[in-house]
């Protein structure tokens, strides 16, 4: 019945891509980041694993003394939380990617065969360098267009402290357009999970009462416990409503202690 | 050195016995025939200054360049074959534009130096002969490379042919190197300021160099975090250049003074003795 | 107007040939299983449909009544199952009246299947077929295409595979009502975690010989929504008006 019966030929084609589900939401706050992901990994209606890590901390080594004041520490504030979603053995491979490149580039900038003269450098005190979020983003728009005709297929979000210690999120299409936003969700769920963020983060179609639409709320740091709160309840409601979403939730938080991490279960249905 | 010549000297990737590659160290000679370059390091920034040879009176003095930018926060000064710079440079260009592509940030200086010797050292490249050769020998030129990073804030570096690369507060290189480096060496401070580097430079360049010190066969540049990367002109040249000479000339006024007050100390001591 | 109308069937093609669209219809992506034990027959599903990957209903029923006897689970597209069990429902009621005896479920498959045959699987029902009639309890399975088959256990829907593992090592033969429905509950169980397609709870309709037939609707529910950490109600006047009418009421003469 259908056009393609008998009447034409029908083109095969391999397919190299497949939909790994899953989703993928960060949130950046005044001194703390977000990047949070349920643990799923599914193809068509099979679950691949139930513990898949979608975010990987890349972080210079937690040091003893670190791990004394907080045992959960699982990276520095200096670490980049490198989220991607979508094609996940395309997303193994951006971030194994990045990784490099963020080692070489630390190794390059602390290859010193001698510290810098101390008084010509009256203002700094950090003694190691490490990757800026600005520069990882940009790092990574050419780790994506330089795959233009052949992407990586991911939605890609990088969350962590920016040079002033303030939180940041960027967030890439998988040939590398990126942008700095104050949250962000990717992935499956990230139809029905942006418009409550815009709604609960930024404060969209909410007016003062009794202004009659006329003044916008206005726009406010949420603390970091309200935040979280949003992310646990985003990631069990699209868990209600999308097939590719559930069995975890992974919750990791970056501030100037370093970078934390929490486990949530979802339902498994 | 001359002593050992021997056939080691012919190739770029063969030691002698002793363990020595002579074109390597050949190469640092044609940097002590160059003109003179000095940096020095402050803590409010960098200044480069360079000797310039003007060989006739009908050269236009300006057409010489040895000093040049790398990036907006990263310059360089050079001595020896300054043809070769020109390779190193653009190298060191492309090396500073493409990190600022890559990083969205300003390259650091240390990077760009290590990039810089990383390419010094290719003279070896396929001096077997099978595959393309990229160099006939080592570069005739050594930089010195100065400029602002928010890593390790002022750094100045001295690239050599080798591919070596040290840190130095202040460095002198090319004919009158000596000389400079052992004067640096007596009047640096780490508490310098710009403008004290400044004239330093030029005092410096005056003292070593063969012709009579003026605005046209001297050039300076300065790096600073404010304003990056900067040129003097010959009129700014001046202004330095000619309070050098009002100093001098004072300094000249002072000595024959004391000369002056001794004779007549002398003198006096005379009469008293005659009033004894 | 008997039957379906095929009227728009070539603008769709058309549409579809230029646009890249296709109507999308709601699934029941599902799990269905039914069991024969000593005394009867149980069937049960999950109650998850679902549009593509979103999920449409949490809490829909699979489960058919045919006739108070005969009941039909259902897979496929949504609308199909219903369709066509309400059809065949209603030509059991008019039949049984008209020969004044219990419907029979070799009956109602054969006129299933005779249905889904002539529309060559354009229907997309996915059956299982299961009752009691006077000449004892049956168990049957029904395709799109309107082949049937016979069994002492069946499975159908995106969660069958997930479901016949479980029949497959637990099934034994005469087993006790209870028996049967725990094993039914737990295939279709199978189905609700290890297939996307299926989720929620578990529906049971239990059909025993001599007895009416027992609908456990949510007869299992493992997939209950934890409270939510905030609270979401917005101070009156969040949302502004921007503009207000007020329509009067129309009395409307309906005498001639």
């Amino acid at each position: 019945m259908s056009p393609q019966h008998g009447s034409q030929p029908i083109q095969h084609q391999f397919n190299p891509y497949s939909d790994n589900g899953g989703t993928l939401l960060g949130i950046a706050g005044e001194d703390f980041a977000i990047l949070a992901s349920d643990t799923r990994q599914s193809v068509d209606y099979s679950i691949n694993t139930r513990l898949s890590h979608k975010i990987k901390v890349i972080s210079p080594p937690v040091t003893k003394e670190m791990k004394l004041e907080s045992t959960d520490i699982v990276g520095t504030k200096n670490s980049v939380l490198f989220g991607t979603n979508g094609f996940s053995a395309d997303g193994d491979a951006l971030t194994k990617a990045f990784e490099e490149n963020w080692k070489w580039y630390v190794h390059d900038q602390n290859s010193n065969v001698e510290t810098g003269f101390e008084f010509l450098n009256e203002n700094n005190e950090e003694k190691e360098s490490f990757m800026s979020m600005q520069s990882a983003a940009r790092n990574v728009q050419h780790l994506l267009y330089g795959k233009r005709f052949f992407p990586y297929y991911v939605h890609t979000i990088l969350a962590g402290l920016d040079e002033e210690g303030k939180g940041c999120v960027y967030s890439f299409d998988p040939v590398g357009s990126y942008e700095r936003e104050q949250c962000r969700v990717g992935g499956a769920g990230a139809s029905l999970i942006m418009p409550f963020l815009d709604n609960q983060v930024n404060f969209k179609n909410q007016y003062i009462p009794g202004t009659n639409s006329t003044e916008r709320r206005k726009i406010e740091y949420l603390s970091l416990d309200e935040c979280l709160k949003l992310v646990k309840d985003a990631f069990t409601s699209v868990t209600e409503r999308h097939i590719t979403v559930g069995d975890g939730l992974e919750i990791f938080i970056i501030d100037k202690n370093g970078v934390r991490s929490e486990y949530h279960a979802l339902k498994k249905d | 050195m001359f002593l050992t010549r021997s056939e080691y000297d012919r190739g770029v990737s063969t030691f002698s016995p002793e363990g020595r590659l002579f074109q390597v160290e050949y190469s640092s000679e044609a940097i002590k025939l160059g003109s003179t370059a000095i940096g020095i390091a402050t803590s409010e920034g960098i200044v480069l200054g360079v000797e310039k040879r003007i060989t006739s009176t009908l050269l236009v003095p300006e057409s010489i360049e040895k000093i040049m930018e790398i990036d907006s926060h990263i310059g360089c000064a050079m001595s020896g074959l300054t043809a070769d710079a020109r390779s190193m440079v653009e190298h060191a260009r492309v090396s500073a534009v493409s990190h600022n592509l890559y990083f969205d940030e300003p390259m650091a200086i240390e990077s760009l130096t290590q990039s810089v010797c990383d390419l010094a050292l290719r003279f070896g490249e396929g001096a077997s002969g099978e595959e393309e050769r990229l160099m006939s020998r080592p570069f005739g030129v050594a930089l010195l490379i100065g400029g602002f990073d928010k890593l390790k804030g002022y750094q100045l570096y001295h690239a050599e042919p080798s591919g070596t690369f040290y840190q130095f507060k202040a460095k002198a290189i090319g004919s009158g190197s000596e000389g400079a480096q052992s004067e640096l060496q007596n009047i640096y401070r780490n508490d310098l300021t710009l403008i004290e580097a400044e004239k330093i430079v030029l005092k410096i360049l005056k003292q070593v160099m063969e012709e009579k010190l003026d605005s046209t066969n001297a050039q300076l540049c300065t790096i600073t975090k404010e304003s990056g990367y900067k040129v003097f002109n010959e009129e700014e040249t001046k202004k330095i250049v000619d309070i050098i000479y009002e100093e001098d000339e004072e300094e000249k006024k002072r000595q024959e003074q004391e000369e002056q007050d001794e004779e007549d100390e002398d003198e006096d001591e005379d009469e008293d003795e005659d009033m004894n | 107007m008997a039957g379906l109308s095929f009227d728009n069937h070539q603008r769709n093609q058309f549409l579809q040939s230029q646009h890249n669209v296709s109507v999308k219809t709601t699934s029941t992506g599902t799990t269905i299983v039914g069991i024969k034990f000593d005394n009867g027959v149980v069937i049960a599903a999950d109650t998850r449909s679902t549009q593509g990957p979103i999920v449409a209903d949490k809490n829909c029923e699979k489960l058919h009544r045919m006739s108070p006897k005969i009941w039909c689970a259902g897979a496929g597209t949504a609308a199909d199952t219903e369709a066509v069990t309400q059809l065949i429902g209603s030509k059991l009621e008019l039949q049984q009246l008209y020969s004044k005896r219990e419907p029979r479920v070799v009956s109602s498959l054969q006129m299933l299947k005779q249905h889904l045959f002539k529309y060559q699987g354009h229907l997309g029902a996915y059956l299982i077929v299961a009752g009691v009639d006077p000449t004892g309890a049956h168990l049957f399975s029904c395709q799109a295409h309107g082949s049937t088959d016979v069994g002492y256990y069946q499975s159908l829907g995106s969660g069958s595979l997930a479901a016949m593992a479980v029949l497959e090592s637990e099934f034994k033969m005469n087993m006790t009502k209870e028996e049967a429905i725990k094993l039914a509950a737990d295939a279709i169980e199978a189905g609700i975690w290890n297939d996307l397609g299926s989720g929620s709870n578990v529906d049971i309709c239990v059909m025993e010989i001599g007895k009416d037939a027992e609908l456990l609707r949510n007869y299992r529910t493992p997939n209950v929504r934890e409270i939510k950490e905030k609270s979401y109600k917005f101070a009156r006047g969040t949302t502004g008006i921007l503009r207000t009418e007020i329509i009067s009421e129309v009395e409307i003469d309906t005498s001639v």
